[in-house]
């Protein structure tokens, strides 16, 4: 063990890629990232219950809209809804001082809307699916025993349909991990965006990706990982008991 | 020539071939994807522990790192690789084997999202394939066939039933994936449509008709695949399974 | 309202699902503490009957009094419809189904589906609830399996687990909707058990059953229904042993 740390010590000594200004990069790129991709996927949950509640009601105005909306943005590429947002923002030239003028002049806003809409999208749609799956049985009884709409929704319908959507929540939020790689392409210093520096500075692809796609892993199974204790938590109930 | 409202200012020619561009990537994708998840899902349905072992790993690999990520690797990696071999191969063999393969955009964008959807793919497949029942296979044997006709007589077109909902998704997936190739500078669609946004600040005015285009090609796609399904259905009674 | 206030009357239902009229004029009183048995072949009504009683089905026609409340419908375009949830939601609050199928929640345990409605729609403080909770959990045999999930129950565990959340809620009235048929036979046994008691300390219930041994034991009443009329009705002794309608003769004869 000593020797292999030893090793990897001349290593690190002998190199100009893992520098400490490159690794400092990297770290950069990191909180970039998490943080873009974290608070996208809060607001975008936000978002998703209402919506997905719209979605399933009987109403059709309520019904149709979000129904499109997820449609639009599900079946088109998220580079292509980054792009909107961010040349969108760009090139109005809003008042300096403005609101708008912070969103226009730091790419991190439009790409925050841009992976918030379109999270917001696929969980809506989880959470639907989850949500038409709810037991009519379990639905009758609680209209026997006096719910309200409102009360049989809150205590009956979405705590199970969570459950249920937890296991395809856990893929979405890898996926957006994923897919906030393009964020790069937009000025942001991510963590592709970071790898791709490394790589033009001293142009050697290999460490420089291979180096990133190990911490994309990291985090990819530490997601996982998270999830599936929260699924052994929450699904209980679906499992034998001796 | 064009009709007017199909010019975008004089981007319209270009679009289409970026359009064009996009299926041709979609399309070889898709080959490479369905025959590495063919193989993929063989290894992980295999008796040999290795070949277990390796089907796990790619899949693996593919569901921790993003596809933009590797299309990096692949397309800046791949000419430095692909050149150390070649100079090996010059050098031991003394200079008569002598060649030199590009990786351009196109290769690395289409092999990279084929590598990626034959993981998609592979998952598919392997549930596809234990959906079959054991039984067909059995009658299969007990006439006479040999196993490789059994395969392809028997069981992948049992199998391909199971299978088509999920090619479908991937499908979708992939298609979505092609956008990713404008990173590495391919002129397709998106990239084209990126170029004249830029030059004429114009933010809506291409990309959403390329959104647009993405749609159109899905709907189609949509058609096909329920061609398909009545095929591959085929004595299939409705409300069956 | 008096003591002698029948908890449910019910006359002159009808109901239908498109041209099929399911349910043609049906009537009852069920007075307090009577044990009153739906029977007849599938297709005759009995399930749709009792769930008219707690609106889970929209009559078409007749009324419904709950101890002397009258259920209020009004005319729409579309036909009769509810013109109080509210009260309906409270109506219903009395009357505890339990269902042929349970239909417990399956994201609770055992204890919290007993406390859910006493908690949310009674509004029962919830220490209060959980203590009365185990004590019914107690009294169908089930104290043990408090914080099961009903996955982990068998079915008859499962139906008695559903009538102590029925139970929870104090009703006026008790409907079952063939409550044992979905049972393996061997587990029939317990659930009537628990049946046979309520009924002898004096609850006012109302089953749809099967069971014919339930019925001729236990029921004050027995009403055969025969395409969404009442055929026959009357004590048990009468009806089940001195039919006088041809059809309920039949439906009585030992099948082969």
């Amino acid at each position: 063990m000593d020797g292999l740390l030893s090793q990897l010590g001349d290593y690190l000594n002998g190199n100009q890629v893992f520098t400490v200004s490159t690794l400092a990069m990297y770290w950069q790129g990191l909180v970039n990232t998490v943080q873009l991709v974290f608070i996208a996927l809060i607001i975008g949950l936000l978002l998703s219950l209402p919506f997905a509640v719209m979605r399933s009601s009987k109403k059709a105005w309520l019904k149709w809209p979000v129904w499109a909306f997820t449609y639009l943005f599900r079946a088109t590429p998220l580079l292509i809804q980054l792009y909107i947002a961010y040349y969108g923002f760009a090139f109005i030239h809003p008042a300096e001082g403005s609101l708008l003028s912070t969103f226009s002049n730091n790419a991190l806003y439009p790409a925050l809307l841009a992976f918030t809409l379109n999270t917001a999208a696929y969980t809506t749609e989880i959470f639907h699916g989850a949500i038409k799956a709810t037991s009519r049985g379990e639905l009758e009884a609680a209209r026997a025993y006096g719910m309200s709409r409102s009360l049989m929704m809150r205590r009956i319908i979405l705590p199970s349909a969570f459950r249920r959507a937890l296991p395809t929540y856990g893929n979405e939020v890898i996926f957006m991990l994923h897919a906030s790689a393009i964020a790069s392409t937009v000025t942001i210093m991510d963590l592709t965006g970071a790898a791709y520096y490394v790589y033009s500075r001293f142009y050697t692809p290999f460490p420089a990706f291979i180096f990133v796609a190990l911490l994309y892993m990291v985090l990819s199974f530490g997601i996982q990982g998270l999830f599936k204790m929260l699924e052994r938590k929450l699904l209980v109930h679906q499992r034998p008991r001796s | 020539m064009l009709p007017a409202w199909l010019d975008f200012m004089g981007y319209g020619p270009r679009l289409f071939i970026g359009g064009l561009l996009t299926l041709e990537v979609a399309l070889l994708s898709l080959l490479i994807g369905l025959v590495l998840g063919l193989l993929a899902a063989s290894a992980k349905l295999s008796r040999s522990a290795f070949l277990r072992a390796i089907g796990t790993a790619y899949t693996t690999l593919i569901r921790g790192v993003p596809d933009l990520v590797l299309m990096m690797l692949l397309f800046y990696g791949g000419q430095i690789g692909v050149n150390a071999v070649t100079d090996w191969l010059y050098s031991v063999s003394g200079g008569t084997i002598d060649m030199y393969i590009n990786i351009n955009a196109f290769t690395a964008g289409s092999i990279t999202i084929g590598f990626i959807i034959g993981a998609y793919m592979a998952e598919t497949f392997r549930g596809a394939f234990l959906a079959v029942e054991k039984g067909q296979m059995e009658a299969a044997e007990a006439y006479g066939m040999r196993p490789l006709q059994t395969f392809w007589r028997i069981r992948f077109p049992l199998m391909m039933r199971h299978a088509l909902p999920g090619i479908g998704n991937n499908w979708l997936v992939l298609l979505k994936m092609t956008a990713l190739v404008s990173i590495i500078g391919l002129s397709d669609m998106v990239q084209v449509a990126d170029e004249a946004t830029r030059a004429n600040h114009a933010p809506f005015l291409f990309l959403i008709p390329v959104a647009l285009g993405y749609l159109i090609i899905a709907g189609l796609s949509e058609i096909v695949f329920q061609w398909l399904t009545r095929r591959y259905n085929t004595g299939v009674l409705e409300g069956d399974e | 309202m008096s003591d002698t206030t029948p908890p449910l009357v019910v006359s002159n239902i009808h109901k239908r699902f498109g041209d099929n009229e399911v349910l043609r004029g049906l009537s009852l009183t069920a007075s307090k503490g009577d044990v009153i048995t739906l029977i007849g072949s599938s297709g005759s009504g009995k399930s749709t009957f009792l769930r008219c009683m707690n609106l889970l089905e929209r009559p078409d026609k007749g009324s419904i009094q709950v101890h002397g409340e009258e259920i209020r419908f009004k005319e729409s375009r579309r036909g009769r419809e509810l013109a109080d949830l509210r009260q309906v939601e409270r109506v219903r609050a009395r009357l505890s189904m339990v269902f042929q199928n349970f239909n417990l929640w399956s994201h609770m345990t055992l204890l919290q589906n007993v406390i859910e409605a006493p908690v949310h729609v009674l509004k029962v403080p919830k220490a209060e609830a959980r203590e009365r909770g185990m004590a019914l959990l107690e009294r169908v045999g089930l104290a043990e399996r408090a914080q099961y999930y009903p996955s982990q129950l068998s079915g008859g565990q499962q139906q008695r687990g559903a009538i102590a959340r029925a139970l929870a809620m104090e009703p006026e009235v008790m409907l079952f909707d063939e409550p044992t048929s979905a049972l393996d036979p061997e587990l029939v046994g317990d659930v009537l058990k628990v049946m046979r008691e309520l009924a002898d300390e004096g609850r006012t219930m109302i089953v749809v059953t099967h069971e014919m041994s339930f019925a001729r034991d236990v029921s004050d009443q027995v009403v055969f229904l025969h395409q969404g009329l009442i055929e026959e009705a009357g004590v048990p002794a009468q009806v089940l042993e001195q039919p006088t309608s041809p059809r309920l003769r039949q439906f009585l004869a030992p099948k082969h």
